[in-house]
């Protein structure tokens, strides 16, 4: 037999070649540099900043559109653009913090806010702001809402690009057919729930959140229904969400659960929720302005409305505050004041405006919200008019404590599908939240004095 | 005997032999059942596992806000809005390269263990065979940050190098254990016997060895390169630059915090899953006789 060697040394540096080609074709990365405890520094004001989007992906249009602006504006800064999932921008952060990598500026939105800046991870911008062109143009709540939802120092980590807000999408076709009043008030709401439902042929009144994010959306109708006004009693201590109020209302909120809405609602995280209202004969949903797009896309516009929470007694508005989004400044970029001239750009009035158009939002930017298309966009009018004409009471929900995430989701989440299911009272559901929460608000009031 | 006669009358290694047919209790069954008994419960069961797959097909065909339960009219809209819009002929191209090179390597670097595993004695071997199956037991979150400084170090974030080591690193426990049990049941006459007849171990290896072990290439490549089509952490902690990222990347950021647009979700997932099915439907004979024969030891 012959054997030729060379044939085989061929064969062995290709394959050896192939692999080192297909390595260093794929090299030319970078040290990701910037871990949390960095200092960073101010920079030049000019060169590259890299920016991470927190709910990147169908934003990232938008956010390419207001960048190519901000270049065109200052050509000596080049912003790199790393659109990140929502899903997933906690943990991309997180693991920066650790290994390094951190943007100059990222996505800083109040659910998240208390976990970066009590790392050290964020740079307080209080002064920059005094110092800005933006100063007095930002919505004061929004404003606020961030500075609470930090580390309880009483500074401002992040800067408010919009808010979200609740909202109760319904069929004005069905209603129409049905004879209904549109569902402003909470009696209304349960009568048309009632009398959408026809179980034989596949249509319910209302569509329940029973999976993820359920626990936002249930407090969300349980203080809207009781009409209580904090989430906190007067000593600051102790929770109200057990309050006799807050648990009657839940207990008949969670009875629509098969009785108006589908069984398969036990699991509804928003994509299931949303998809099925859109595609069936549900006459109800409550989401936020960030589904008003799908919903047009698939309903078109004259089949439905999305109004503000509905009334509680005496015709009070009461609901949970909704995240407000921002951008932050990390602590370690060493090109701060190039970072912060995008965030002030991306903030003035017309990047705002146009970023808050494409998102379905409420701009930050109070010369922003006065633009004309808020008022073509009605369930962000409602929204925007519903958070500034004094109609509605905010409860704001502990997104400071560092365990709020874990108690609003995990902890509790199968528990309020216990509800649902009968195997667990409204009362004893609350009870346990109730203690968990006064537990980490004791531990939180320890930690600041 | 020649290297080639040995070949020839060898046993083949990994393949069974053939039962003789008997006339037992079983084949009666399957001759005397009505074909209806047979047919029916797997034409069920067929239908439960297509129905999802059907959905998903359902979702990327019809128009947005189309409640039919037929693709029909089709439309390409969702497809050609992933492909372009959201960068998923980007993604695509890198998946592909992510996916090659972790084949090329973990087979080549596994090979070269599992040859080592198989014919040699050394004094650590079934601690190193230990070490290798605890290996397994530790999850890729846990390395995360440990990994992310090591590539920071060699200035590899943001490539897609990265995500290639890393696949291959974790890839190549279980693909060197199959591969060794695979060189196991080839005789080691043959080898000897390709001496005899003037090869150095290389050459026998490659000319001998090597064609026997197909059913196992095909298995530990295909297995590198499915787990690393379909991997989403490690690209998404090493890659930033969208034009670095890969089809899991993308599919998880065409669902936003409170939208989604299911057509093109459901369009990226056909996308995703058409290399994957086409990979099994050449391979699958080569895998399943590869799967059971590395299951066996040698």
């Amino acid at each position: 037999m012959k054997i030729s060697k060379s044939r085989n040394r061929h064969a062995v540096t290709a394959v050896a070649l192939g692999a080192v080609l297909a390595l260093t074709a794929t090299a030319c990365g970078d040290d990701g540099s910037g871990a949390g405890g960095d200092k960073g520094a101010e920079g030049s004001g000019k060169g590259k900043i890299v920016f991470w989007d927190n709910n990147g992906g169908v934003r990232t249009e938008i956010w390419k559109e207001i960048i190519a602006d901000f270049e065109k504006a200052h050509p000596d800064i080049d912003v790199e653009y790393v659109g990140i999932a929502s899903t997933e921008y906690q943990s991309k952060v997180d693991t920066a913090l650790q290994g390094g990598g951190l943007p100059d500026v990222g996505g800083v939105g109040s659910a998240m806010i208390a976990g970066f800046a009590a790392q050290g991870a964020l740079e307080p911008l209080d002064e920059r702001l005094a110092g800005s062109s933006l100063g007095g143009k930002l919505n004061k709540d929004m404003v606020e809402s961030l500075k609470a939802a930090g580390g309880g120092d009483d500074k401002l980590y992040s800067i408010p690009t919009s808010a979200n807000n609740g909202v109760l999408y319904y069929r004005t076709d069905l209603f129409e057919k049905a004879g209904l009043q549109e569902p402003t008030t909470w009696d209304r709401f349960y009568e048309a729930a009632d009398k959408l439902t026809n179980k034989g042929r596949n249509e319910f009144g209302y569509t329940i959140r029973g999976g993820a994010g359920s626990i936002a959306q249930a407090l969300d109708a349980m203080y809207g229904q009781s009409g209580i006004t904090s989430f906190w009693d007067s000593s600051g201590e102790k929770t109200t969400v057990d309050d006799p109020k807050n648990v009657a209302a839940l207990e008949k909120y969670a009875a629509l659960y098969k009785k108006v809405t589908p069984a398969a609602d036990l699991n509804n995280d928003f994509t299931k929720m949303v998809a099925q209202w859109d595609s069936g004969t549900i006459g109800m949903l409550n989401h936020n302005l960030g589904s008003y797009q799908d919903h047009v896309k698939a309903l078109g516009v004259d089949k439905f409305r999305g109004i503000p929470q509905p009334t509680g007694p005496g015709g009070k508005r009461v609901q949970v505050s909704n995240p407000v989004d921002g951008l932050g400044l990390f602590k370690s970029g060493k090109n701060k004041e190039a970072a912060w001239k995008f965030i002030e750009f991306a903030t003035s009035e017309a990047e705002n405006s146009k970023f808050n158009e494409a998102a379905g939002q409420v701009p930050s930017n109070t010369d922003a919200a006065q633009d004309a298309w808020i008022s073509k966009a009605e369930p962000t009018k409602l929204a925007a008019d519903a958070l500034s004409d004094g109609s509605t009471t905010i409860v704001q929900l502990p997104y400071y404590l560092p365990d709020w995430n874990t108690i609003s989701k995990a902890d509790n989440e199968p528990n309020f599908q216990k509800v649902l299911l009968g195997k667990m009272s409204a009362k004893e559901f609350l009870n346990t939240m109730a203690e968990q929460l006064n537990t980490a608000q004791e531990e939180w009031n320890q930690q600041h004095g | 005997m020649s290297v080639e006669e040995a070949i020839k009358t060898a046993p083949a290694p990994v393949r069974a032999t053939p039962e003789p047919a008997r006339p037992d209790k079983r084949n009666r069954a399957w001759d005397e059942a009505p074909r209806w008994q047979i047919y029916l419960p797997l034409g069920i069961y067929l239908l439960f596992t297509l129905i999802p797959f059907y959905w998903i097909l359902l979702f990327s065909l019809r128009p947005a806000g189309s409640t039919s339960l037929v693709p029909w009219p089709v439309t390409f809209d969702h497809f050609e809005k992933v492909w372009t819009d959201r960068s998923f002929g980007t993604y695509f191209a890198n998946s592909v390269l992510v996916g090659v090179a972790t084949l090329l390597m973990t087979t080549l670097v596994a090979l070269a263990g599992g040859y080592a595993l198989a014919r040699f004695d050394f004094r650590i071997k079934r601690g190193f065979m230990l070490a290798l199956l605890c290996s397994q037991f530790v999850p890729g979150a846990l390395l995360l940050v440990p990994l992310f400084e090591i590539f920071a170090e060699l200035r590899m974030i943001n490539s897609l190098g990265s995500v290639i080591l890393a696949e291959t690193v974790f890839q190549l426990p279980l693909s060197m254990i199959l591969i060794s049990n695979f060189i196991k049941n080839v005789p080691y006459s043959l080898e000897e016997a390709a001496w005899v007849d003037g090869c150095n171990r290389m050459t026998a290896f490659r000319i001998v060895v090597l064609p026997l072990l197909r059913p196992g290439l095909i298995a530990v490549g295909s297995f590198a390169f499915v787990h690393s089509w379909n991997h989403f952490l490690f690209a998404l902690m090493f890659l930033n630059n969208q034009d670095k990222q890969t089809i899991p990347v993308g599919l998880n950021s065409l669902m936003s915090a409170d939208s989604v647009d299911l057509g093109a979700l459901a369009a990226g997932g056909i996308i995703a899953a058409v290399p994957v099915v086409i990979v099994f439907a050449f391979i699958q004979k080569w895998l399943i006789t590869g799967f059971s024969a590395g299951a066996v030891k040698g």
